[in-house]
């Protein structure tokens, strides 16, 4: 299968088949809501950045024995009843919370170290939302105890939310930064007590690779290749990307070949702006935009076919350990 | 399409390693500190025999630029080439900012791009969207080292961009390898866009901060590994189209206004730094009509606007009332949201 047509499959075309089960929580248009189940594991382990450094992080894994950070993306639709068991096998105690996505609170409370419990909620409103750590606030969720879930619209495969601008595919841009003292300090069940200087950017827990690069090209390395990232499409592909900030610095999203159909700012409903750079702000910031993939408009004579970048433009986060530009947060939308 | 047949330039005998040592610094460089830059151009696009307009851009990385306190900054940039005499050698005498662009929506534009073998640089058209080959992003396509290369665009939009350097990016356009490009509708100055507000003058301010601590760094810093301190950008300066925001740009021509009542003035405001900002208008009423080179769906007027790294905003002022009014640009971090410097300007009215 082309990666393309993979990426469609797995936005769409999965239907519900694997519900309860291992792997993406998928989502296609029902008449009529569903229970949605879902199970994470507390998990930690160290990752290996551009400069070669090992950093510890936690995520919410999909499997006891894995490192999911983010943990997966999931889309459920509006009126859901949603049913998230976490499984925490460290020693330390975690929560899973998640604001405004169901009109009652969603927020487990402490799952102490070595303990499991089971979060239910109705997925009352449609849009893009974090599912985090909120206990040693900031710290657990800068470390990694942090997702994506998306709510469609009832019997909509198309929009953001009722009447929203359409598009023909989703994905999910998560950025967070990096600072090695904090994730030290939070391994060995401290608080950080020295100012957040960020040595890593990512996206989708990855961080890019140049070609020629150690790395570079591999999904599970390079951001620029992470299929969970890059963007693929014709012309005419309009693509939703549901970004948000987990970690402190605010963003400037810049893509190039196309300006954005910026959407939503932290989850208010926007007049709909064409925009190259889209403010995204840090503690959980979210802005919804669909990339047009129409012909690059300034291309002369015209051109529908080549690969342009989508990188932050507030350029510190293109690096890795202070220097490694573009080992940073940035991947690249293919025009096929 | 790929990114196959790619060359990664350099003279060490691993082109690919990371090393682990900083950079040795000093003097311009030369390729040997440099990674990951790609310099092999293959199949670059055929150029329009007749273009609209041609701009020639090379490269001067001595611009000194001297501050309020008495002290002076190195600052990089592209010098305007035109007239020839620089060949492939990428020298010139620029400013800072580079002088800008303007042309007007629908001309096909050719920017001509020198650049000496000791280095590599790009030019990217910030907001203008071209056929990749002619984006100026050294990873996509290729960076420009020893010769010259010519990028080809025509502008759909007109509006408020500005062109950069794509390479190290970081540092570079920290350095000041920037400049404004400005799109006007086909009927040229005067409108906003086609059919937009019109103006009777207009102001163009890049407000940017500077990082003095980076200004002694190599062309390649840190793109081989080592800490360069390039994920820490601690600004020391605070400057509106190149002039110092503590003092001198409430006066300097071409920054502070001065105008009739009733008139309408055009504020180009482009957030040219990487951390966020808040422009204050000093108590008068601003329209925006446009931002990122688009219109807006409805203009709106505010007293203020929060920006963040490379946004643009194109502003009406009219103002009713005689007065002088100090125009505040705050400059936040972008991890505390603390205000880092102020740079004013002035609007005077009569």
């Amino acid at each position: 299968m082309k990666r393309r047509d993979f990426l469609k499959a797995s936005t769409a075309g999965l239907a519900g088949s694997l519900v309860g089960g291992v792997g993406l929580l998928s989502w296609t248009p029902r008449a009529h809501a569903s229970t949605i189940e879902k199970t994470f594991y507390i998990t930690d382990g160290m990752v290996t950045q551009g400069d070669g450094k090992d950093i510890y992080f936690r995520g919410y894994s999909s499997n006891s024995s894995g490192l999911n950070v983010p943990g997966e993306h999931l889309i459920v639709q509006q009126g859901d009843q949603v049913e998230i068991t976490i499984h925490n096998t460290l020693g330390s105690s975690h929560s899973f919370v998640i604001d405004g996505i169901s009109d009652e609170t969603v927020n487990s409370g402490r799952i102490s170290g070595g303990s499991s419990t089971t979060v239910s909620f109705t997925a009352d409103n449609v849009g893009t939302y974090v599912y985090y750590d909120n206990r040693n606030a900031p710290y657990n969720r800068i470390a990694g105890l942090h997702g994506g879930i998306a709510v469609m619209p009832v019997n909509s495969d198309d929009e953001l939310y009722p009447g929203s601008p359409t598009f023909v595919q989703q994905q999910f841009w998560i950025f967070n930064q990096t600072d090695p003292d904090w994730n030290d300090a939070v391994r060995n069940g401290d608080t950080p007590d020295s100012n957040f200087t960020p040595r890593y950017f990512t996206l989708n827990g990855l961080s890019g690779r140049p070609p020629g690069a150690p790395g570079s090209g591999d999904p599970a390395i390079d951001s620029m290749h992470d299929p969970r990232s890059a963007l693929h499409g014709h012309v005419g592909d309009r693509t939703l990307v549901r970004m948000i900030n987990v970690g402190l610095a605010q963003h400037a999203v810049h893509t190039h070949g196309n300006h954005m159909e910026w959407l939503t700012s932290d989850g208010d409903i926007r007049p709909v702006w064409e925009k190259d750079i889209v403010p995204l702000n840090g503690n959980n910031g979210i802005a919804d935009i669909i990339f047009p993939f129409d012909t690059p408009p300034d291309s002369w004579p015209p051109a529908d076919v080549g690969t342009y970048p989508m990188h932050l433009h507030d350029e510190m986060t293109q690096t890795a350990g202070g220097g490694l530009y573009m080992f940073g947060s940035l991947t690249d939308i293919f025009f096929e | 399409m790929g990114m196959r047949n790619r060359t990664v330039s350099s003279d060490s005998s691993d082109s690919t390693s990371t090393s682990s040592g900083g950079m040795d610094g000093g003097g311009m460089g030369g390729m040997g500190h440099a990674c990951y830059i790609y310099t092999a151009i293959n199949n670059p696009p055929a150029l329009d025999p007749n273009p609209d307009v041609e701009y020639y851009r090379s490269i001067d990385m001595g611009i000194p630029l001297t501050m309020d306190d008495g002290k002076t900054i190195n600052m990089w940039g592209f010098a305007d080439s035109a007239g020839g005499g620089m060949g492939g050698m990428g020298g010139g005498s620029a400013t800072f900012p580079s002088a800008p662009m303007r042309v007007r929506q629908g001309q096909v534009v050719q920017t001509h791009f020198s650049v000496s073998m000791m280095m590599a640089h790009t030019i990217h058209h910030h907001g203008i969207e071209p056929e990749y080959r002619s984006d100026g992003v050294g990873h996509i396509s290729w960076d420009v080292s020893g010769q010259q290369y010519t990028y080809q665009w025509r502008p759909a939009h007109a509006g408020t961009y500005f062109y950069h350097c794509h390479t190290n990016t970081v540092l570079h356009a920290e350095m000041g390898m920037y400049g404004a490009l400005i799109v006007d509708p086909p009927d040229g100055p005067g409108r906003v866009f086609e059919d937009g507000p019109s103006y009777d003058l207009e102001a163009i301010w890049a407000v940017d901060e500077i990082d003095s601590s980076w200004h002694d760094l190599d062309w390649a810093a840190g793109t081989c590994g080592g800490d360069v301190g390039l994920n820490e950008l601690n600004p020391d300066y605070f400057v509106i189209t190149g002039v110092d925001g503590a003092q001198s740009a409430l006066t300097a021509p071409g920054i502070a206004v001065t105008m009739n009542r009733n008139d309408r003035l055009l504020v180009r405001y482009i957030c040219a730094g990487y951390m966020p900002q808040t422009i204050n208008f000093g108590g008068l009423t601003a329209e925006v009509v446009s931002s990122d080179g688009r219109p807006l769906p409805e203009s709106y007027t505010t007293g203020s606007i929060d920006a963040v790294s490379a946004e643009r905003y194109d502003c009406i002022i009219q103002p009713s009332s005689r007065g002088v009014y100090t125009v505040e640009i705050d400059i936040r971090d972008w991890i505390t949201g603390d205000v880092l410097g102020t740079a004013r300007t002035r609007i005077t009215v009569n």
